[in-house]
């Protein structure tokens, strides 16, 4: 879908990534666990995406499976202003103290950091974040996630 | 733009509980403040624990987690006095991770993933042994079932749910005969679905979803299924309704609920009727102390009704020694004379005579379904409700 068509719509977010975690899911051992587990991280994701994105182009969402890691890109448009975002979050995904600086994100005053959703996905959900400038303008950010038996 | 409303939000005063379910992924705090404000007024009510339970929450992000974390820790802040502990269940996998951090930061927060504990004596169920009469009493009344299921309306093609799907054997043999095209299989025993999952992989079986959770407060969304199954197992829950509203809960209209439920007392023999119907009135007798109704077969049609079903469907059928193996009919007598009398009987401090007599009527089931001219059977009732379109 285009990017204005995606961020026109907040609830596209959730819609999306629990219709795709459930289908993505359904072979795993618990379905049920796996697709909570799957839906809350790629929220996260594309709540990230629909806040910091270039002007126009597609929209893309793949999923993959590699083993019992499912990985998740979105490729999207991406101007001076996004890059420089992703850039300074990509630092940040390198810091050793992650889970401090998650932490501190997660329950700081004032306005959001904006970056805590991929904090998050990065400490909660282990996630071995990637984020790559490609042609055209366009911006690839990629979780693998590893979810099968993170929790009992 | 749309405002997400697809959360639910109400406060128990008695039980000093706010609970939460649904989906909570805002964009802004402005969007969930009638929630906030809700929390906030009921945090102010009250003294002692204050319980917040997200059980199920299926969704939230980081907008209203921030929310209510900051409102709680305002609240706890300034009152130490109180106490708020989160409820959170591990179905949902996200939760108890998302909300333990706050209580490294907050002395007077806690987080309590809720577990079974919920259902007395089944322990005795999922640990005593039990697997082998489970797969040998769904052998026996497939033989009745493949063509009562039928008749309640499974048919191929359908989306259906086995809860409380114990080791999983129903629902393999319900696909492999009746083809629905999904088998969502639930239970809170994960040893169990440890079972299913094997057995379904040793035989290539692909279909079948085992998923873990509570089935009195499952985390499946309203109306998804045509037709609903919960085998031999609101007998032995305490609050048997509760399973049932979420059974109706997840049935989509105009679909089916199925269950299958037996009156101990209403096994028998010959030879040797008389001690054997003893010993299954004692059966039943020992079961209500565990707050286990085995007695609930009959009962059936009216916990269907209260609940809100219409054009309700009863059979009943005898399993018996004439089923199949006469000895398949007396290994399950002898699993429950193992159980009853060997541990559920002992642990509530029965006499040493008691046990004795108790057991007698089991080992006289046992001689009836192996005698060559004996009859031993055991009741079943089978019930379903249509969830009004």
């Amino acid at each position: 879908m285009g990017i204005e068509a995606f961020a026109s719509e907040w609830l596209h977010c959730d819609r999306i990534s629990s219709y795709l975690a459930r289908m993505v899911s359904h072979n795993r051992t618990d379905s049920l666990l796996y697709a909570n587990l799957l839906s809350s991280a790629l929220n996260e994701l594309l709540e990230t995406a629909f806040a910091h994105h270039g002007p126009e182009g597609d929209f893309c969402c793949r999923v993959s499976r590699a083993g019992n890691a499912d990985v998740i890109e979105l490729d999207f448009p991406c101007d001076a202003k996004t890059l420089s975002f992703y850039n300074e979050a990509a630092k940040r995904l390198q810091q050793a103290d992650l889970t401090e600086t998650y932490h501190s994100a997660l329950f700081s005053g004032g306005k959001p950091d904006p970056h805590l959703g991929l904090l998050e996905v990065a400490v909660d959900y282990k996630a071995q974040i990637s984020i790559q400038q490609e042609k055209g303008n366009r911006l690839k950010l990629a979780a693998e996630l590893a979810l099968e038996g993170a929790t009992a | 733009m749309s405002i997400d409303r697809s959360y639910q939000a109400s406060f128990n005063e008695n039980n000093q509980e706010f609970v939460i379910s649904g989906r909570l992924r805002p964009q802004s705090e402005a969007e969930i403040k009638p929630l906030t404000e809700a929390l906030a007024k009921s945090l102010a009510q009250v003294r002692g624990t204050f319980y917040l339970n997200v059980k199920r929450l299926a969704r939230l992000n980081n907008v209203a987690f921030r929310t209510i974390s900051n409102l709680v820790t305002q609240v706890c802040g300034t009152r130490p006095d109180l106490r708020v502990e989160v409820v959170t269940s591990s179905v949902m996998g996200w939760s108890t991770r998302k909300f333990l951090p706050l209580a490294e930061r907050l002395p007077n927060f806690s987080v309590n993933e809720y577990d079974k504990d919920f259902y007395p004596g089944q322990s005795y169920l999922e640990e005593g042994g039990f697997i082998p009469i489970l797969r040998n009493q769904t052998k026996l009344t497939w033989h009745h079932e493949k063509y009562i299921l039928p008749r309640h309306g499974l048919r191929p093609g359908m989306n259906m749910a086995d809860v409380c799907c114990g080791i999983g054997d129903f629902a393999v043999l319900v696909q492999k005969e009746l083809k629905p095209a999904r088998i969502l299989a639930l239970d809170h025993s994960r040893t169990s679905l440890d079972y299913a999952r094997k057995v379904a992989a040793d035989f290539g079986i692909s279909d079948i979803e085992y998923v873990y959770g509570d089935a009195s407060e499952m985390a499946l969304e309203d109306n998804q299924f045509d037709f609903v199954t919960c085998r031999h197992s609101l007998q032995v829950f305490d609050r048997p309704e509760l399973i049932l509203r979420e059974l109706f809960r997840i049935c989509k209209p105009g679909g089916r609920v199925y269950i299958t439920n037996e009156k101990n007392s209403h096994c028998l023999g010959e030879p040797r009727a008389e001690s054997i119907q003893w010993t299954y009135n004692e059966v039943a007798r020992l079961w209500a102390d565990y707050k286990m109704d085995i007695e609930l077969g009959p009962k059936s049609r009216r916990f269907l009704i209260d609940v809100g079903f219409e054009d309700i469907k009863v059979d009943s059928f005898m399993v018996t020694n004439l089923d199949g193996d006469p000895q398949g009919f007396a290994d399950i007598i002898q699993s429950w004379e193992n159980v009853y009398a060997g541990e559920m009987a002992r642990d509530r401090g029965d006499t040493p005579e008691f046990i004795a007599k108790f057991r007698k009527g089991f080992q006289d089931h046992i001689y009836a379904a192996l005698h060559p001219k004996g009859y031993a059977g055991w009741p079943i009732w089978a019930a379903s409700g249509r969830k009004p379109a």
